[in-house]
This record gives C-alpha cells, sequence and structure tokens, in this order.
C-alpha cells in the first residue's frame, strides 16, 4: 500500500513539473501567450475582447499577434535592469502614445492597405495626424465608429460645426440612425471632402437618383454641386436649404421682374408671383421642377421649371 | 495603476494552463467569444411630433412596439460567423440584416430596410386625385377642405458576396433595390396652386469589385451600374369645378428613366517603405433616353423630340504620391482631373412662333476640372510639427448657349457665365503638444478664386448681368481653426474648438450684386469628467454663427421704382449638450442626457428706392417690404434611463424623454400670422405646422445577452 502511495505522490509530481515545463498557453491571439500572462481584462489595458472580433478569430490564419501591431517590444517584455520604469511597447495606440500617427496607421494598413484604404495616406484625415485607432478601438467587441446608430459620437468629436447642425430641425436621418457619416464620406479616401464617389453630384445621386437627368431643360447648379443650394448636415430650412428663398435664387439670379422682389410676407391669399417669393416655397410656389424639367410643351415657361 | 473589478484571475490561468483542458475556461469564454442581444418592450409618445419624429417613424401620439435582436455567433474551429442585426422591428424604420461570413475564405449577407420621411407639415385640401398622376384643384376654392398625410417611405433589400480567391485576391459583389413611394409637397407650376407630387419609383445599384491587395501593391477594379425607374411620368392637373368640368390644364413633367454605367479601377504602389504612389481612374457612362410624354391636347413644337437621347459622360483620373522623406518631413502631391460631359444632342424644344421669337433649346453642360495639390509637413522638436500646402484648381466651363438673338447672344440663359476659373489655396497649420497633458493646434488657409471674363446673358438684360453669381464669382476665403485638447486633471478633459471664415467677393461698378460677404464661425467647448469610477459627466457647448451680406437691384418696371436692396442675412444657433452616466446600485446603472438648441435666422433688409414708383413688391399687397420677421426654432430633448440588472444576462430598461419643439417660422403664414392659403378664387389648401410640439416618451425594455 505504501509502495502503490510513493507511486501516486512521484507520479502526481512528476505530472505537476510536466505540466508546469509546458509553455503557457495562447488564450485569444495565436502567440499572445506572453502577453497574457501580465495583460487581462483587471490591467489598465483590458486587451482579451478582441477575441471577439474578426481580428481574435483564430481560425483564420491572417489574422494578427499581438507584437503584429505593437511590435516585438523585446524591452516591454524582458525589462532592462537599469530602466526604472517598464519601457512601453515598440508601438502604442492610445491618446498618449509617442508613436508617430503614421507607424499606428502603418501598423493596420500593412493588412488593411487595400478597398478604401488605398488612398488613405492622400486623405485629409492622415495628412492631419489622425491614426486609425483615433477613432476605431480596437480591444473591444464593439467599435462604435463602424456602427451607423454610434458613428457619430466619434466623427462629432473633431466636428463639432456638424454636430450643431444635425441637431437642426431639417437634417438627414443620421440622428435616427438610418444614415451615418460614412454613407456619404468615405473617411479613408482620397477624394474631395473624402466623399465616397468621385463628386459632390455622384454622391448625392446614389440616394437621389431622380435628380440626375439628364433632364430636357437642365439647372445648372443641379449638374454642377447639390452643394451649392443645400447644406447637407442640416439647416432650419426645408429641403436643408441654405438659404430661404427667395434670397437663395438671387444668389445668382438678377431680373427686371418678380425675381427681383424683396423679401416680404403678402397680407393675404394672392396669385402675384410678385408677393409668393418668402412665403410657402418661396420661388418654388410655380418653379416647382427646379431639378430640371422634361417638359416639351410648347410654352416659354416649360424651359423655367414650371411644367 | 487603474484596476478593474474583474472575477478573471492569475488563479484561473495557471489552473487552465495546468490543466491543459481542451474546454475554453468559462470565465474566459465570457470576455472573448461574441455576444449577443435581445431586446423586446414597449414605448408610448404621449402626443404628435410632427417635426422631431420626421424620420423616426413615431411622429404619431400611441403605442410602439419595441423589438431588436443581435444575434452574433462564431464558429471557433472553422471561423464562421453569422450575424443576424434587427432593428426596429416594431417600428416603421425597421431593418433586418443577415450575414454568413466564413472568415479568410467567403461571405454572403442580406438586407432590408424601410426609411420613412413624415412631412412635418400639416395639409388640409380640397385637390382631389393626390397620390396619382391626375389631379384636380377645386375652382371656386374648397371649403371642405380634408387633411391628407403626405410623406415618403424607402423601402429597399440587398445582397452581396465575397469571396478571397487566394494570392492575394479577393472577389466582391453587392446589390440594392430601393423602392421609393409616397408624395411630397409641390405646386402646380403653371400657378401658384397646391399639388402634391406622386412618387412611386425604383432605384438598383450594382457593383462588383476584383481586388488584388499584396504588401507593395494593390489595386483594384470593377463595375458600379445604377438604374432609376419612375413609375409615373407626367402629372395632369387642372382646375375643375363643381360640375366636374375642368380649366387651366397644366401638365407637370416628371423625373424619366435614367442609368449609369462606371469602370473603374484604383490602386497604390509602395515605391519604398517610406513613398506611395496612387492612382484613381473611373469613367461613366449615363443615359436617360425615355420617351417623352406630353399631355393630351397639349401643342408640342413640331421639332421637339420624342427621346431626349441624354447622355452624361465623367471620367476620373487621379494620381498620388507620399512620401515620409526622412523621420522629420512627409510631403505628398497629387493632380486630378475631373470631366463632366453632357453630350445630348441639342434641339428646339419650344418654338412659339413661325421664327425664333419666344424659343428654348435643351442646354447640355460640359465642366472640367484640373487639381493639383503640394502638402509637406515637417515635424521638430517637442512634438511640434508644421504643415505647408499649396492647392490649384483650374474649371474649364463650356458656356451653354441655347439660341442666338440678333446680337449673338444667348437669348435663353438668365446668368452671366464664366468659361474659367481658377482657384488657389494656401494652407498652414501648426501642432504642438504644449506639454503631456495639452495639444493644440491652428490651422489657417487662405483661397482666392477668379475667372475669365463673364459672357453676358441676353434674357433679361442688361439686369441679368449685374450680378456675380455665388458659385463662380471671384471669391477671397480667409479660414482659420484653433483646437486645443486640454486634460485638466486625469478625470477632466477640455476640448476647445474655435473656427472662423470670412469671404469676400468680388464685384465692380459694371457688375455690383450678388453676394458681397459672409462670415462663419464656431466656438465649442467640450468637457469630460470621470466623478469617480462609478459616474462619468459630460457636457458640451456650440455657439455658432452665419452672415451673408446680400445686394440686389430692382429696375424700374410696372409702377414699380428702381430700387437697391441691401440684405444681411443672419443665422446664431447656440447649442448645449450634457449626459451623465452612474452606477447607482450594483445592480442599476442610470443615465441622463440633455439637448437645448436655438437656432435665429434674421433677414434685416433695406430696399432704397434709387427713381420714381413704388416698391417691390407692392406695399398694397404685403405688410411690409423689407424686413422679414425673424425665425427662432428651439429644441430640448431631456432623456432619462435606468438599467436594472434582474441577472447577470438580463437587465430590465426604463427610458423617458421629454421634448419641446418651438418655432415661429411663417413660411406658411400670412403677414397676420393665420395659416397660409393657396390661390383667391381657387384651390383653398392651407398648411400649416403646431408652432409649439412637446411629447413624452415612456419605454420599458427587457435585453437578454448571451454568447
Amino acid at each position: 500500500m505504501r509502495t502503490v502511495l510513493h507511486i501516486l505522490i512521484l507520479a502526481t509530481a512528476f505530472i505537476g513539473q510536466a505540466a508546469a515545463q509546458q509553455p503557457r498557453k495562447d488564450m485569444v491571439l495565436n502567440g499572445d501567450a506572453q502577453c497574457t500572462r501580465c495583460h487581462n481584462e483587471g490591467d489598465e489595458y483590458p486587451v482579451l475582447a478582441i477575441a471577439k472580433t474578426k481580428h481574435g478569430t483564430m481560425a483564420d490564419a491572417r489574422t494578427p499577434t499581438c507584437t503584429s501591431c505593437h511590435g516585438a517590444s523585446e524591452t516591454h517584455v524582458n525589462r532592462p535592469a537599469n530602466a526604472t520604469e517598464r519601457p512601453k511597447p515598440d508601438r502604442t495606440f492610445g491618446k498618449h502614445s509617442k508613436t508617430p500617427m503614421a507607424e499606428r496607421s502603418g501598423a493596420c494598413l500593412s493588412c488593411h492597405q487595400g478597398s478604401k484604404r488605398m488612398e488613405w495616406q492622400m486623405s485629409a484625415h492622415a495628412t492631419r495626424d489622425v491614426a486609425c485607432s483615433s477613432c476605431h478601438k480596437i480591444h473591444s467587441g464593439f467599435d462604435p465608429v463602424r456602427d451607423k446608430s454610434t458613428q457619430t459620437d466619434t466623427c462629432f468629436t473633431c466636428h463639432k460645426e456638424q454636430r450643431v447642425q444635425m441637431n437642426r430641425p431639417v437634417h438627414h436621418p443620421v440622428l435616427e440612425g438610418k444614415m451615418a457619416c460614412s454613407s456619404c464620406h468615405n473617411v479613408h479616401g482620397g477624394f474631395p471632402k473624402q466623399l465616397v464617389r468621385a463628386s459632390v453630384t455622384e454622391t448625392c445621386f446614389t440616394c437621389h437618383m431622380e435628380k440626375r437627368g439628364p433632364f430636357v431643360h437642365n439647372h445648372p447648379p443641379v449638374q454642377e454641386d447639390c452643394a451649392i443650394c443645400h447644406q447637407p448636415h442640416g439647416t432650419t430650412i426645408p429641403s436643408m436649404l441654405k438659404a430661404r428663398p427667395p434670397f437663395l435664387c438671387q444668389e445668382c439670379h438678377s431680373h427686371t421682374s418678380h425675381p427681383s422682389q424683396a423679401g416680404a410676407l403678402p397680407n393675404g391669399r394672392t396669385v402675384t408671383n410678385s408677393l409668393l417669393g418668402s412665403v410657402a416655397r418661396g420661388c418654388l410656389n410655380c418653379h416647382t421642377n427646379i431639378h430640371g424639367s422634361n417638359s416639351t410643351q410648347n410654352s416659354a415657361t416649360s424651359g423655367r421649371f414650371r411644367r | 495603476m487603474k484596476k478593474l473589478a474583474f472575477p478573471f484571475s492569475a488563479v484561473s490561468l495557471a489552473l487552465a494552463g495546468a490543466a491543459q483542458a481542451q474546454e475554453v475556461d468559462p470565465a474566459i469564454a465570457e470576455l472573448t467569444k461574441p455576444e449577443s442581444a435581445v431586446s423586446v418592450g414597449l414605448g408610448y409618445w404621449s402626443k404628435d411630433r410632427p417635426r422631431l419624429g420626421t424620420y423616426d417613424g413615431m411622429n404619431q401620439n400611441g403605442a410602439y412596439g419595441l423589438l431588436d435582436a443581435f444575434i452574433n455567433t462564431r464558429d471557433e474551429r472553422t471561423g464562421t460567423w453569422f450575424i443576424l442585426d434587427a432593428r426596429n422591428l416594431g417600428l416603421e424604420t425597421r431593418e433586418l440584416r443577415a450575414e454568413w461570413l466564413r472568415q479568410g475564405n467567403f461571405g454572403v449577407f442580406a438586407e432590408y430596410s424601410r426609411t420613412p420621411r413624415d412631412e412635418p407639415y400639416t395639409v388640409f385640401t380640397g385637390v382631389q386625385g393626390i397620390g396619382t398622376q391626375t389631379q384636380r384643384v377645386p375652382t371656386p376654392s374648397a371649403t371642405n377642405l380634408g387633411e391628407v398625410h403626405l410623406g415618403t417611405m424607402r423601402e429597399a433589400i440587398g445582397a452581396g458576396f465575397s469571396k478571397i480567391l487566394g494570392g492575394g485576391y479577393d472577389f466582391r459583389f453587392s446589390m440594392k433595390s430601393e423602392d421609393k413611394t409616397g408624395d411630397r409637397l409641390w405646386g402646380r407650376g403653371g400657378a401658384p396652386e397646391f399639388a402634391a407630387e406622386p412618387i412611386d419609383s425604383n432605384q438598383r445599384q450594382m457593383e462588383g469589385i476584383l481586388a488584388f491587395v499584396g504588401k507593395t501593391f494593390q489595386i483594384q477594379g470593377g463595375y458600379y451600374g445604377s438604374w432609376y425607374t419612375n413609375h409615373n411620368s407626367l402629372v395632369d392637373t387642372a382646375n375643375i369645378n363643381a360640375a366636374g368640368v375642368t380649366s387651366n390644364p397644366f401638365f407637370l413633367s416628371l423625373p424619366l428613366d435614367n442609368q449609369a454605367h462606371q469602370l473603374f479601377v484604383n490602386g497604390g504602389y509602395n515605391l519604398s517603405e517610406r513613398t506611395r504612389a496612387t492612382f484613381n481612374v473611373a469613367y461613366t457612362h449615363a443615359t436617360q433616353n425615355e420617351q417623352i410624354p406630353v399631355g393630351a391636347g397639349v401643342a408640342t413644337f413640331a421639332g421637339a423630340p420624342t427621346h431626349l437621347d441624354g447622355r452624361l459622360d465623367t471620367t476620373l483620373l487621379q494620381a498620388g504620391l507620399t512620401s515620409r522623406a526622412t523621420n522629420d518631413f512627409s510631403w505628398l502631391a497629387s493632380l486630378r482631373y475631373y470631366d463632366s460631359n453632357e453630350k445630348t444632342p441639342q434641339v428646339r424644344v419650344v418654338q412659339t412662333a413661325a421664327t425664333c421669337g419666344t424659343c428654348v433649346d435643351n442646354t447640355p453642360l460640359r465642366f472640367e476640372t484640373i487639381t493639383g495639390r503640394l502638402e509637406g509637413t515637417y515635424r521638430m522638436a517637442q512634438g511640434m510639427s508644421v504643415l505647408g500646402g499649396i492647392e490649384h484648381a483650374r474649371q474649364d466651363r463650356d458656356v451653354p448657349f441655347g439660341n442666338a438673338n440678333a446680337g449673338g447672344l444667348d437669348a435663353q440663359r438668365y446668368v452671366p457665365w464664366r468659361a474659367q476659373i481658377d482657384e488657389t489655396t494656401y494652407r498652414a497649420e501648426l501642432r504642438r503638444s504644449l506639454a503631456e497633458t495639452v495639444n493644440g493646434r491652428i490651422a489657417y488657409s487662405f483661397s482666392q478664386r477668379d475667372g475669365s471674363e463673364f459672357t453676358p446673358a441676353a434674357a433679361d438684360a442688361p439686369q441679368a448681368n449685374l450680378i456675380n453669381p455665388i458659385h463662380i464669382a471671384d471669391r477671397d476665403r480667409n479660414k482659420i481653426k484653433l483646437m486645443l485638447d486640454w486634460t485638466v486633471i486625469e478625470p477632466l478633459t477640455l476640448t476647445f474648438n474655435v473656427e472662423y471664415a470670412k469671404d469676400e467677393y468680388g464685384h465692380s461698378d459694371s457688375r455690383p450684386y450678388g453676394l458681397r460677404d459672409g462670415t462663419a464661425s464656431v466656438f465649442s467647448l467640450d468637457g469630460a469628467y470621470s466623478i469617480s469610477e462609478k459616474w462619468q459627466l459630460s457636457a458640451w457647448y456650440t455657439h455658432d454663427n452665419t452672415k451673408a451680406n446680400q445686394f440686389g437691384q430692382r429696375n424700374a418696371n410696372a409702377g414699380a421704382g428702381e430700387a437697391v436692396k441691401e440684405a444681411h442675412l443672419e443665422d446664431t444657433g447656440d447649442t448645449f449638450g450634457a449626459g451623465l452616466r452612474g452606477l447607482i446600485l450594483p445592480k442599476l446603472r442610470a443615465g441622463f442626457d440633455l439637448l437645448y438648441s436655438k437656432n435665429v435666422n434674421r433677414y434685416p433688409e433695406t430696399v432704397t428706392l434709387t427713381g420714381a414708383g413704388t416698391l417691390f413688391p407692392s406695399a398694397a399687397g404685403v405688410s411690409a417690404v423689407g424686413p422679414l420677421p425673424d425665425i427662432t426654432n428651439t429644441v430640448t430633448r431631456i432623456k432619462l434611463h435606468a438599467a436594472y440588472a434582474v441577472q447577470k444576462t438580463s437587465e430590465v430598461r426604463v427610458e423617458y424623454t421629454h421634448e419641446i419643439w418651438k418655432t415661429d417660422d411663417w413660411s406658411w403664414m400670412f403677414a397676420n400670422g393665420t395659416t397660409f392659403t393657396y390661390g383667391t378664387t381657387t384651390d383653398g389648401t392651407q398648411v400649416s405646422q403646431a408652432p409649439k410640439q412637446t411629447a413624452d416618451w415612456l419605454a420599458v425594455r427587457y435585453i437578454y445577452r448571451f454568447q
């Protein structure tokens, strides 16, 4: 019996020693063992939630290791004897990081340079020292900027003017969660105003295709740039106009007769065009097809968007 | 170092390692497995909220079902995801997306969404046939008006597929079809009477992309097609009397079917570790060649087209080079060519006499823009960097030409035109880390726009040529932006933001009118404060102001005297937001949000008679000729929520919202404040909006989370 007990004790010791000598297991990323021996969810920088994301899908051989993004970080792992504080990893991404922005984004671009990020380096964000990590949360199961219902929280951190415009009564349904800033803007791209398409009109036509024409009677600003008349982030004026008729129209049109009317409210019911430029739909009370008309009626007014 | 309360410990790690278990430790799984959630509830709005409920599908008072689900699963062995994202299933804004993805291999998705837009104005009308292509406006004016609810609904379905082909190649395909139905505020055009545009259209988009992504070279190319189909094409409007006899017909055209096909390729190549070249090429061919509908009995010019044969080709060529030449200096250069070239054949559409007295041709438009940009950033010691840049854009613009008058000028164009515009922008920016806790940025840009001589318009000349149209006028623009990000103490951060822009538009004695100058300013202060580990407070305030000074002229005509108009338009906004989040009890979280936004539009306008005659419009018909009254809009929204954790995986959430929207907008009012009514002897349609809209929202949700 004693012999058996000795054998059991020896066997347990051997198994225990073998277990102790086993290399530490990776937890969420390939090769993360040497990082997760210190960094876990109790740390100042919780890391494990990355496993909930595409980055943490270990079945995909393309997914990164910790060092893919943070660098080998030798001195961070093995603190030099003469160091009073543990040196930071080679690349850090936090608010107080000393890692240059281009290097921070470079860590992401080593895998994500394709698709919409092809021209990232040309973008206004990149040249203004915005890094990927300025907007994206990597070690989180939920990246707010990639969800249209929460994306504006990130964008409004810098874009204050757009924040107040979006809160005006006439706006695109962004705060209602039906659109996002990224519905119109490719924030990683190199187009002017970082739009998703090559021009303002091409971008607007993705949802407002009826304005594309060509029409029998074109209104040139519609073809050139919707933003000549509209403020797409929001205004207090119906149809997101930049200014109210007749003032908006009078930014281009100077005429002898009713188009040159001053702003005024009519005393009562009227069909006189010189009294209707400010109320109801303003100039559009009559020029109702202002984006273009397809009328071939043999009338001079056909060309003035009234048919 | 901040430590978070967390059950996971080194002990469990050690045990997991020692046990060499194949199963994942439950504590680890909780932290590492994708999460799902289902939310079921009921909400109630106490009153109608036509303005603030324009887009959220809840503009009417009453109860609303609240059902959301986010199912997010991953098979760890194969890396296969199934994601079902269902939002607002109980509302008109409902949407659903399902995705099945084998990561690193292939993926498919399908989606459905609805986007309502409920017209915020209340319409009472006697117009018959709303929603159809035959609308009849009563004459005499209707006295028995009925309410019609205008609005549109976008209903979209989409699907897509992606496949990683190996060797760096992948293919992506997506398509979307969206129906848009409903009615929107419109007008009869021929007379200032009410009509509602009947909307029943579909738009489809399809995109296929083949991409290669390598370490140094990436390229993708593909096809993007879009098709618009309008099930309506022409609206027949007329007056109708009590006996059913119609008069004064006006036929209103609608947008016709159009389509566009785009081929594109873009890519980038890392010339070295520090230098990258990119290019972007796209060619789009758009057409519109539907039969042009003509109303019954409508006279058309013999040569008027039956099909427009409309064609618009756009070409994009873009190339760029960026380099981090040294550790301290980086630069970029880019060149862009964009050509929008309408190639629709020009034909006569209108000619009311044997010779061209009053006639109208279609006027295709072409404009080409070449933009060059050069920018450099130098990084100095002490966290300071300086950016300098220059950008020049030249636009060549065909002058649309309809038909010539005796002097050879375009008799149908009403606006002077420029054949060329040049704009040069200079930028400078200084960024600096002022201390460990303070970062600052100041940016300044100056741009100058001018162009060729104006080609005068002949229609309504000479008055038409006295203006500098806003988008092609000479303009000097100065913009400055300051931003300061300050961590005052560890739990408190403040962000200051100031932006100011000033535009000065060119004018001359011979062309004195149009926008003269304008300014835009924004001041913003944001703060975030962690009161404790359990409570966080944030608040922000923004003041914004825009001004535009606009000059115009009215010549003596029909009894009205010659006059000069001067309008000083101004918008001022003050917006305040605040949020508080906290843990009241271990199982009870709560939050508070406040938004207050006040916006004042001012329209001071003076009209100075410079000759004999009356003001225009005639003082007899209006309360006063300039200035229009100010308009003030305010939004106040208070939101409270509390969530009680019933179990570790479930919670009950209660929400309360109180919102107030107020306006004194006179757009749909007469001078004495009464409701705007269309027509004098005809129509009688009334459009209005409640000047104060107050509503309360109370909702309860049960949320269950699982993995």
